[in-house]
Parts: structure tokens; C-alpha cells; sequence
């Protein structure tokens, strides 16, 4: 290893994990010591990956409270160094870490939130998916409707919770009504979630839409996607669930499945 | 296209970009030279992409990284560098910057702006990347220096000096903090009148002003304040010995109203256009 490297590995270390600093650093300065130097730098290091947090994460703050948020983030910093220049990759793993995070099990749902705000988060960066051209359908022969790929948009995530997510990340929007209630044993819900115009938003989606519109994502033609939700629900209605597609914005170019 | 993004940047006061300005620049666009925004917030696309190519049909567009580690002693982040140049080709900016700091260490990316020996060791590295950086994304980069709260005992060289060094053998540009400096003085002794004395003006490209805060006795670089009247005084100062640059009003927490960055921009205009240039070669 140069010495180049020891000395930066040295510094990363005292400012991750807290040892003290081996490499050689002038002792004092100005108007205060080295240990204040090394504590500015460790509490840079929490304090901008918290911020990072708190950024993705708005619902979870409000939810626990900034105390307690504080508190928990600190935890998942220690366990999950970041690993990207770009901060906006950091944080996937909250919703993992807070399914195991003891202090805060009396919240069952907060980890499912955590996967929600997280794809809401992953759809606000996502890229543009391709402009839908619907005129291309017209040239396609029905009987061939069944080998047409779907592409859903870059921003479209479906989420699945045996609690009310979707109700839950809606009353805690800027604007939404503070005096809700929410029925946690109100039952299972699916959000779905795009952005349109520039806004994430999130929508609930039933069970046989949610199937099919992993299908499709899946990359498996219209046909057999369509088969294989019938499958488990014989109620399945295609016509709706084309029109929400194109409503929402969500489907961004047509193809036609090469013959094989 | 003849948006004024492609152009170079006007020798004219500009302020760094943040979200919650976003929407009122836009509609009521506000007289500024320029405005420079934190590149990794448009990484991916999106939603934030979309806003910011509307701003750059009005303002030319400086795009400053905070992420690259350009000092870092571990191979370029390449996922990171393909970004970045996917970033420039979609907005055309008309300067793009980086920072003198690293920030990747065996397999850890810490989130911030550190220091680092100034050593020939160094300084080969950086001169190795900067020029890599360059080669792939087709343009010159502009280095920033950096505001330190401690100092390595085995460094070679002054950081004014590793710089001049760093532009002379890659060929990037200076992008002079003028408050990083003042935060160096203070903090570490350096000497100010010595740093400048170092870099060579033809390099410096840009100035950035911002505010810092007080902790412990330790000036920290937290861009929160407005620009002190010591850190005004030290940029009429660099404005004497290297000449007048475009110059950004960097506020970054605790972000005011934007009428108040308004009225720092105009304070810097008023500095770039009465300064008494002397440059001593």
C-alpha cells in the first residue's frame, strides 16, 4: 500500500469508526486542537448522510419524529457506509435494516413505508422513459396483439403491504389532513408509483393489476402476461387496465415481439 | 443552438442554484450573470433534470461536483464519471468544477470534502486523474481549493503550490474559493498573501464567496451566512493581484429568501467592476 493510501484509509477510519487518528496530523492549530478538527469531520460525516436520509425518507421522519429519527439513522449510518459519490444512491437498505431495527417494532408498517418512499425517491431520478407514439397500435393486426411488449416508464414501481402504505404516505404529504385516522387492520394494499409532470404520485392498485403489471416489467408479452394473471384472477379486466396505463402515463413505447 | 449556456461564463456575478429557488428564478427571472448547481443532483435524469434545462435557457450553466474525489488514492469511480459526462452533453454547461479532496477509501465513500498530504505522491495522482477526467469528458476541468480543518505534518508543499502544480502539468483551471481561503488562514496559519502569490492568474477561471460558521474555536466551511466583510476584503484583494473572474454567492443551509442572495451578487458585481487590477507576473 503507499503511503498515500495508508494515510487516507487511516483518516477514513477515524472518521467512520471512530479510532484514533494513526496518520501524521499537525496537533494543533490556530485557536483549537486536532481532537476538534477529527470530531468537525466525524460529525460532517453523520450529519450529511442523516440529511441524505431525512431527504428520501420525509414520511418515516414525520412517522417517529426527528429525535427518534435522528436516533435510528444514526444506527443505519454505522451499519451501512455509503458507497456512491452520487448520495442520492444512498439509503436503499433502510427498509431491510428497519424490518430487524428492534426499537422501532411497535411501527408494523414502517419498513413497507420505508420501501415506498424509497421508489418514490428512485422515480423522482428515474429517466424519461421514450414519448408513447399510440398511432403505432393502428399498424399492428389485432391478431397479432397478444406478442406486443408493453414498456412501463422508468418511474413506475409497484409496492405491495399487508397495511394501508398508500393511505399512510398521502396523509403525510405537505398539504394532506393532519387530524387522519388510518385502520391498520383495514387490510392489505398495493401502491403504485410514477411520476407525472415532474410529480411522484402514488396511487393504490388492485391485486390482478399489480400481477400483471409485474408481467410486464418482467418483459413478458402482452399475451402471456395476460394468461398468467387470468390464471389467479378470472376477473382480470385488460380493457381497464390498458386504460390506466395510458391515463397514468405509464406505458412509453409499443413493440411487437420478433417471431421466433 | 443559440442558448447563452454554451458560451463560457460571463465575467459576472452568479449564485449557486438550489431547490428551493428553483420555481421563482424561473418565473421571474431575476437578473444574474449565471448560476452554478451541484451536479450529482441531476445525475439519472428526472424530474430535477427537467427544471434544470429549463433554467439553462436563460442563464448560462456552470455544473460543480461535489462528488468525484478527484484526490482519492482508488481508481476513478467510472459509474460516476459516465454520469457526469451524460450530464454535460445534455446541458451543455459552460464550466464545469470539481474540488481538491477525496473521498473514496477501500470500498467506503465518506460524504465529504477532505483533505489530503500535499506531496509529490499526491500530486502525480491527481495530475493522473484530472487528466483522465478530462481526456473522457472531452473538456477542461476547473479545480477548486479547499477549506481544511486540520493539516498533514508530511506535506511537501503549500496546497497554493500543489495547485499551481496541478494546472500547469494537467492543464485544468483554478476555481479560487476566496472564503476557503479566509477558513485556511484562520484556522491552519496559512499565509494568505503567499497563496495567492502562487497561483498563476491565467488558471484562475472562477471565484466563489460563501459564509462559514464557528465551532469550537474552528471556522467551518458550512455556507450558511452571508459573505463576511474579512472574506469580501481578501476577494478585493485576489481581484487585485489575478484580475476579475465570474464569481458565484455559494449559500447552501439555511438557505434565505432569494432577494438576499440577490443583494450579495449585486455586491460582487460592484467588487468585479471596480477592482484595481495589478497583476504582478
Amino acid at each position: 500500500m503507499s503511503a498515500l493510501q495508508a494515510d487516507l484509509n487511516a483518516f477514513g477510519r477515524a472518521i467512520v469508526h471512530n479510532d484514533e487518528p494513526s496518520f501524521a496530523i499537525t496537533g494543533n492549530y490556530q485557536s483549537y486542537s486536532s481532537l476538534v478538527a477529527m470530531e468537525i469531520y466525524r460529525n460532517n460525516y453523520r450529519g450529511n448522510l442523516h440529511d441524505v436520509l431525512a431527504g428520501a425518507y420525509p414520511v418515516i421522519k414525520q412517522l417517529v419524529g426527528d429525535d427518534f429519527f435522528r436516533f435510528m439513522t444514526r444506527k443505519y449510518i454505522e451499519r451501512h457506509p455509503s458507497h456512491s459519490g452520487n448520495l442520492h444512491h444512498y439509503g436503499a437498505d433502510l427498509a431491510q435494516f428497519l424490518t430487524t431495527f428492534e426499537p422501532a417494532n411497535s411501527l408494523v408498517y414502517i419498513a413497507d413505508v420505508a420501501e415506498l418512499e424509497w421508489a418514490c425517491h428512485t422515480a423522482y431520478f428515474a429517466d424519461d422513459g421514450a414519448t408513447l407514439d399510440i398511432g403505432r397500435l393502428a399498424l399492428i393486426p389485432p391478431d397479432q396483439y397478444e406478442n406486443l411488449i408493453l414498456h412501463l416508464h422508468p418511474s413506475c414501481f409497484v409496492v405491495r403491504s399487508q397495511y394501508p402504505i398508500a393511505t399512510i404516505w398521502q396523509s403525510h404529504q405537505p398539504g394532506a389532513c393532519s387530524n387522519f385516522h388510518i385502520e391498520l387492520d383495514s387490510g392489505a394494499s398495493i401502491a403504485l408509483v410514477n411520476r407525472l409532470a415532474d410529480v411522484v404520485q402514488v396511487t393504490e392498485v388492485a391485486a390482478d393489476v399489480a400481477d400483471w403489471l409485474d408481467f410486464l416489467q418482467a418483459g413478458e408479452p402482452m399475451g402471456s402476461a395476460t394468461e398468467a394473471t387470468l390464471a389467479n384472477y378470472p376477473d382480470f379486466d385488460l380493457f381497464c387496465a390498458l386504460q390506466r396505463l395510458v391515463t397514468q402515463q405509464l406505458l412509453t413505447k409499443i413493440e411487437l415481439r420478433e417471431k421466433k | 443552438m443559440g442558448s447563452p449556456a454554451k458560451q463560457t461564463l460571463p465575467c459576472t456575478a452568479g449564485i449557486g442554484l438550489r431547490a428551493p429557488h428553483y420555481r421563482e428564478v424561473l418565473q421571474n427571472l431575476p437578473q444574474l450573470g449565471w448560476v452554478e448547481v451541484h451536479s450529482e443532483n441531476f445525475f439519472g435524469g428526472g424530474a430535477p433534470l427537467h427544471t434544470l434545462l429549463k433554467v439553462r435557457e436563460h442563464y448560462p450553466v456552470s455544473l460543480h461536483g461535489v462528488g468525484m474525489g478527484l484526490a482519492s488514492a482508488t481508481a476513478l469511480d467510472e459509474e460516476h464519471l459516465n454520469a457526469l459526462k451524460l450530464l454535460c452533453a445534455r446541458v451543455e454547461p459552460a464550466a464545469l468544477s470539481e474540488h481538491l479532496c477525496w473521498n473514496h477509501t477501500s470500498g467506503m465513500v465518506i460524504p465529504d470534502l477532505l483533505p489530503f498530504p500535499y506531496t509529490t505522491e499526491a500530486l502525480d495522482n491527481v495530475v493522473r486523474r484530472v487528466a483522465h477526467v478530462q481526456e473522457k469528458l472531452g473538456r477542461q476541468l476547473l479545480v477548486e481549493n479547499l477549506s481544511s480543518y486540520l493539516s498533514f505534518q508530511n506535506s511537501e508543499m503549500t496546497e497554493g503550490e500543489f495547485l499551481a502544480e496541478l494546472a500547469r502539468r494537467s492543464g485544468c483551471g483554478i476555481l479560487f474559493d476566496v472564503e476557503n481561503l479566509y477558513v485556511n488562514v484562520r484556522n491552519l496559519g496559512v499565509n494568505a498573501a503567499d497563496f495567492i502569490k502562487a497561483i498563476p492568474a491565467e488558471s484562475v477561471k472562477e471565484y466563489h464567496l460563501a459564509g462559514f460558521s464557528e465551532r469550537d474555536g474552528c471556522l467551518v466551511d458550512t455556507h450558511n451566512q452571508p459573505v463576511y466583510d474579512e472574506v469580501w476584503k481578501l476577494y478585493e484583494t485576489v481581484l487585485h493581484h489575478l484580475g476579475p473572474r465570474p464569481t458565484l454567492i455559494e449559500w447552501d443551509s439555511d438557505i434565505p429568501q432569494l432577494p438576499v442572495l440577490l443583494a450579495e451578487v449585486e455586491k460582487a458585481q460592484h467588487y468585479l467592476e471596480v477592482c484595481d487590477v495589478c497583476i504582478t507576473g
